[in-house]
């Protein structure tokens, strides 16, 4: 029997950082992984292709404070500009606040996407704010609160701060939908597609959908750039490895825990599937909740509990389809090279993307974000998100379901890029149903639990389970499913592992 | 009847929050002109006779949302306002069954059981989580909504209000009232049933007068909005007004004018004069012009600010508020006079249940797919419907022996597409035939016999509501019932309290808070703020 201080199990982003973080404090941690690498949803593979996650919205920069990797990250980051394709060639760059036609020409709502910018970053980093902290309340110590009141009354001033009007404006916008918001401010194309676009992603939402304001702004909260991690998203996931491994943490892949041990009403270490035990009076687990909870054993929580974890909507909505091209693809006037595209011609469309998937089919019209993660590559990989594609196809996921997924997404993507077609040399497909099995989240899911309002905050991932203990005691949630939630970012892993140090304090 | 040429209070539109408000002040003292554009008063709470012989509830149908306290000030019963509760409802298949909704706990156990044991085990933790929160948010339908920006003493004893309420839930069920505020219908059916017709027959409320479908974020609210009144005390029943809808808007009337006030029929406002940022009076279509210091506009916020309002004299950011406000038609009603009963195959004898709401909706998915085809700008190919024959209790709708029905339609868009174009102006004949053959056809799956009933028939599309009642595309809310324009975003940021950014000029309809229904909540709630701006204290249980 081997002790710890504390055992995390999964090293994806959150489980990295909660692993790392804990070490740095001193702790004596194991992470246990099942996959045979670190990574999970971000860095699962479908094959030769690139990882999962392609891009960098909000990685954390209190993450890397925390985790003592100085000012910059050991990776680049390379901001990239996004194409709104257009079916008609009359694409639309847009980099930051900036938004102009491809030929040069100034875009007609190219003031409108400004302020908009401009505002809803601004919102961003207020919710920015919140994510850092865990939500309110949850009976942690009288420091911890202190500092926590600290942290909203920063936000509440901060609102202040505004001025009245764009305080009640923020608190508005907040709850709204993103499909009013950006046409109210401009008419309906591939600009307006593309803000809803960003607003849905990962989402089980359409942009009609009350609420997706937010999931807007969540990603905005770090200025809104979007950013190419050089190396892949094995970089990333490299640093956040390395960080831990230098802090002292032990990395154990290939093994997965098979049940948390317990003791009473206290953890005390976990039974990997080959019949290790490994003791710890702490446990963290980046699983979904559900799937902790039965690791646990049921009977540690109760009925309404269970009920509340059952509940708990997952419902992936987004595929990974990877593109081998002969060689890249071209668009006059934009360099696709350091680009996001983005096929969304319009608010409207992305609404109608949505539609098939309440029904458990995939869109015939998808939503397309594609990007090069390597466009120096002689034949070189074009990664995709396609969306929608639900968790719960009817009829299932088969390979020939796979298989016509991959060819609508090169068809959409051949709207706007006539060439394409005849550049694509092969195809992998990864769906929600395989990204479920791959990292035992059922369904799928972009952030483990969709993130609407009755998932979030308190509520996340149930009422009374909003502040990462979890049934018995000594146990924790860490992974996206938790507050403040999923994306490339490690907030979820880094609160959950300040809230256990504090607890042991 | 004699005019004077200024008044203390005008009052612009004669729905029964505008009569409500002008009822309030007229009892205060205040001398009181209500001017209302159609030759009859009640807006979407009308009661009228299009062929002789019966009677329709035109627009609104049944009742529960009337504020008892209301109902008491303004002495209703007094001057013949009786509801009378209707019990049950019904779902009918398409395989010639029905799932029967009864009041009764023990016969509604039974019914459920005979689709589902599980749901039938499960109803009672529903019925009592939605309870919970009638009882909770009950209180706040004839408060204020407090700014969240203001340091004023009054939206910090609100929000204080506000803050001890939710205290006095405990964290639980606080985290509990959150959740069920931001979820959707579907989803918190989909946590207490699994039969798809039970799930069917209790989605409807959540979707009712909304943009919205049973699976968006929001709904449960929506849901709420519905169950929030009661009759006689019973939380959540509703009732038929005897002689229609009409009957509610006539008490309020006659109270109205009992106490000194003056209505004008006929008289449409063509703007609301102002001077110095101030608020002076009405003009109307025909030319005539009225003066009062303060005037409420029982039209909705767009109508108001937009259409009768100079630009000039509102500041622009507040404009573009009220240009952003969502008020997006989604109804349709089919009013008919049968010559006898029609026949429900599925239905036993004289079954109880037939007095009730009808529908027959499937499955939760056929109400999704409802809305999707609203989205698109079509008339929704199976709609959700909600029909009731009224006659069966209350006599005085059709002659002996004959009938009237009332159905509600959802959805049926404001901006009917054709070709590539999507405006109300597509809404022609052809189009309203095109919307009744739709809604018969689904009538049809419960009572086959329908068409050879009909002995006339109103149907009433969005445009046509909007044209007659004066709701912007024919919401019957004045505006949507989403989180964004509730509460202290209702109608727009920073002026939830009745008020404008014109002196003197209140809203008094259902586009305040707490929004629309047969509620006249917003109308009491104006009236209180226009005494409070004179330091008066409104009298009454309402106060
Ligand atoms: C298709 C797709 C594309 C995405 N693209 C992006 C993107 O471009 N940018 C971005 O920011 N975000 C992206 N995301 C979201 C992001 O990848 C996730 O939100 C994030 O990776 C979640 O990390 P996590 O650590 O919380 O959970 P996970 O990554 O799910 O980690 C859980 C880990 O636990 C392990 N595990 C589970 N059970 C056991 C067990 N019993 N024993 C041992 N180990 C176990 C799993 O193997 C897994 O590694 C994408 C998501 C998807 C689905
Ligand atoms: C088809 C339909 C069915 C409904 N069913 C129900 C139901 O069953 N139960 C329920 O509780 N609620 C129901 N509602 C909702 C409810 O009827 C309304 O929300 C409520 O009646 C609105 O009342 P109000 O006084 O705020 O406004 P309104 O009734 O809209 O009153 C506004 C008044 O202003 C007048 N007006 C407009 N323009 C001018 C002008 N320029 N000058 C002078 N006057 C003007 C109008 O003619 C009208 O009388 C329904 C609504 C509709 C349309």
């Amino acid at each position: 029997m081997t002790r710890f201080d504390a055992i995390v199990i999964g090293a994806g982003v959150n489980g990295l950082v909660a692993a790392a973080l804990l070490a740095r404090r001193g702790k004596k941690v194991c992470l246990i992984e099942a996959a045979r690498h670190a990574g999970g949803m971000a860095g699962l593979r479908p094959g030769e292709g690139p990882a999962l996650a392609h891009l960098v919205h909000n990685l954390s920069p209190a993450v890397r404070r925390d985790l003592g990797l100085g000012r910059d990250w050991p990776f680049a980051l390379t901001p990239l500009a996004t194409v709104a394709l257009a079916e008609d060639g009359r694409h639309v760059v847009v980099d930051g606040p900036n938004a102009k036609l491809a030929d040069g020409t100034a875009h007609p709502f190219a003031a409108a996407h400004a302020a908009l910018t401009e505002r809803l970053t601004r919102y961003g980093a207020l919710l920015r704010n919140m994510a850092e902290t865990a939500p309110p309340g949850g009976g942690m110590s009288g420091i911890a609160m202190m500092r926590q009141g600290l942290r909203f009354a920063r936000t509440g001033l901060s609102l202040r701060a505004m001025g009245k009007p764009e305080m009640r404006r923020f608190l508005q916008v907040l709850l709204s939908n993103a499909y009013d918001l950006i046409l109210d401010e401009m008419s309906d194309g591939p600009l307006a597609g593309l803000w809803t676009a960003d607003a849905v992603r990962g989402a089980a939402l359409g942009p009609r959908s009350p609420g997706t304001v937010f999931s807007l702004i969540y990603r905005m909260g770090h200025g809104g750039i979007v950013s190419r991690p050089e190396g892949g998203m094995e970089a990333v996931i490299a640093a956040l490895e390395e960080a831990g491994r230098k802090a002292g943490c032990t990395l154990r892949t290939d093994t997965r825990v098979a049940r948390i041990l317990t003791e009473g009403d206290r953890v005390t270490g976990v039974a990997t599937e080959a019949g290790e035990i490994l003791s710890a009076q702490v446990v963290l687990s980046s699983a979904a909740p559900l799937t902790t909870a039965r690791l646990t054993g049921l009977d540690h929580f109760d009925i309404e509990a269970t009920r509340r974890l059952r509940n708990l909507r997952a419902r992936g909505t987004v595929a990974k389809v990877n593109l081998k091209l002969a060689r890249a693809p071209a668009l006059p006037g934009v360099d696709l090279a350091s680009a996001r595209m983005v096929f969304a011609p319009s608010a409207e469309y992305v609404e109608t993307a949505f539609n098939p998937s309440k029904y458990g089919e995939m869109s015939e019209a998808p939503v397309i974000e594609a990007v090069m993660p390597d466009p120096g590559a002689a034949s070189p990989w074009l990664s995709l998100l396609v969306q929608y594609a639900p968790a719960d196809l009817d009829g299932g996921w088969t390979a020939a379901a796979r298989d016509r997924l991959a060819q609508i997404a090169t068809r959409t993507l051949a709207r706007a890029l006539p060439d394409l077609p005849g550049l694509v040399t092969s195809a992998e497909v990864m769906t929600p149903d395989q990204i479920g099995a791959a990292t035992g989240g059922p369904g799928g899911h972009w952030h483990q639990a969709e993130l609407t309002f009755d998932q979030m905050l308190t509520l996340r991932p149930g009422n009374g389970m909003g502040h990462y203990a979890f049934g018995p005691s000594g146990l924790y949630l860490c992974g996206a499913a938790t507050h403040p939630g999923g994306d490339v970012m490690g907030l979820s892993g880094r609160n959950a592992a300040l809230r256990a140090l504090e607890d042991r304090a | 009847m004699s005019l004077n040429a200024t008044y203390d209070v005008i009052v612009a539109g004669a729905g029964h929050n505008g009569l409500t408000a002008a009822a309030y002040l007229a009892r205060a003292g205040r001398k009181v002109l209500v001017v209302e554009k159609n030759d009859w008063i009640g807006g979407a709470a009308v009661s009228r006779s299009l062929h002789p012989g019966w009677t329709y509830s035109n627009c609104s149908y049944v009742c529960s949302l009337l504020r008892r306290e209301i109902v008491r000030d303004l002495d209703l019963p007094k001057y013949g306002l009786q509801v009378i509760p209707y019990e049950g409802g019904a779902t009918f298949t398409r395989d010639g069954d029905y799932f029967a909704y009864y009041s009764d706990h023990h016969a509604l156990h039974r019914e459920m059981a005979r689709h589902s044991r599980r749901d039938a085990d499960a109803y009672q933790r529903y019925a009592q989580a939605v309870m919970r929160q009638c009882r909770f948010i009950r209180p706040f339908l004839l408060r204020d909504a407090p700014d969240p920006a203001s340091l004023r003493p009054r939206d910090l004893g609100e929000m204080a209000y506000l803050v001890k309420k939710a205290h006095g839930l405990g964290p639980r069920e606080l985290g509990e009232t959150l959740r069920f505020w931001t979820m959707s219908i579907g989803d918190f059916l989909d946590e207490h049933f699994e039969n798809d017709l039970i799930k069917a027959h209790l989605a409807g409320s959540g979707i009712i007068g909304t943009g919205l479908g049973v699976y968006s974020p929001g709904t449960a609210y929506v849901l709420l909005h519905h169950y929030m009144g009661d009759i006689d005390g019973g939380i959540g029943a509703w009732g038929f007004a005897r002689g229609g809808m009409g009957a509610i808007s006539a008490a309020i009337g006659a109270d109205f004018e009992a106490h000194g006030g003056t209505i004008l029929k006929g008289a449409g406002v063509e703007k609301f004069l102002t001077k110095d940022g101030r608020v002076t009076g009405v003009a109307l279509e025909d030319g005539k012009v009225f003066k009062a210091p303060v005037v409420a506009s029982n039209m909705d916020v767009k109508r108001t600010f937009l259409t009768h309002v100079d630009a000039g004299d509102l500041p622009p950011e507040f404009t573009r508020a009220v240009e952003r406000f969502k008020i997006r038609g989604s109804s349709a009603k089919l009013n008919i006079a049968l010559d006898r009963m029609p026949s429900f195959p599925a239905a036993p004898a004289h079954a109880s249940f037939l007095r009730g709401d009808l529908h027959v909706s499937q499955s939760l998915s056929e109400l999704e797919r409802a809305y999707d085809d609203w989205k698109a700008g079509r008339v929704s190919a199976k709609p959700y419907i909600d029909m009731l024959i009224p006659s069966q209790i209350d006599p005085t709708m059709a002659p002996t022996g004959a009938h009237m029905m009332t159905v509600f339609v959802q959805y049926a868009p404001y901006d009917l597409a054709q070709g590539s174009t999507r405006s109300g102006v597509n809404w022609d004949d052809a189009a309203r035939r095109q919307l009744a053959d739709c809604v018969l056809d689904q009538m049809s799956v419960a009572c086959p016999d329908i068409r050879e009933r009909i002995v006339h028939m109103e149907v009433r599309c969005p445009a046509e509501i909007e044209r007659e009642v004066g709701l912007t595309e024919g919401n019957i809310f004045q505006g949507e019932l989403t989180f964004d324009q509730l509460f202290f975003n209702r109608p727009v940021p920073g002026w939830s309290q009745y008020d404008s950014p014109i002196k003197g000029l209140y809203l008094c309809g259902s586009s305040a808070h707490p929004g629309g229904g047969v509620m006249g909540a917003p109308g009491a709630n104006a009236a209180r703020a226009i005494l409070r701006a004179d330091g008066v204290r409104m009298k009454g249980y309402a106060a």
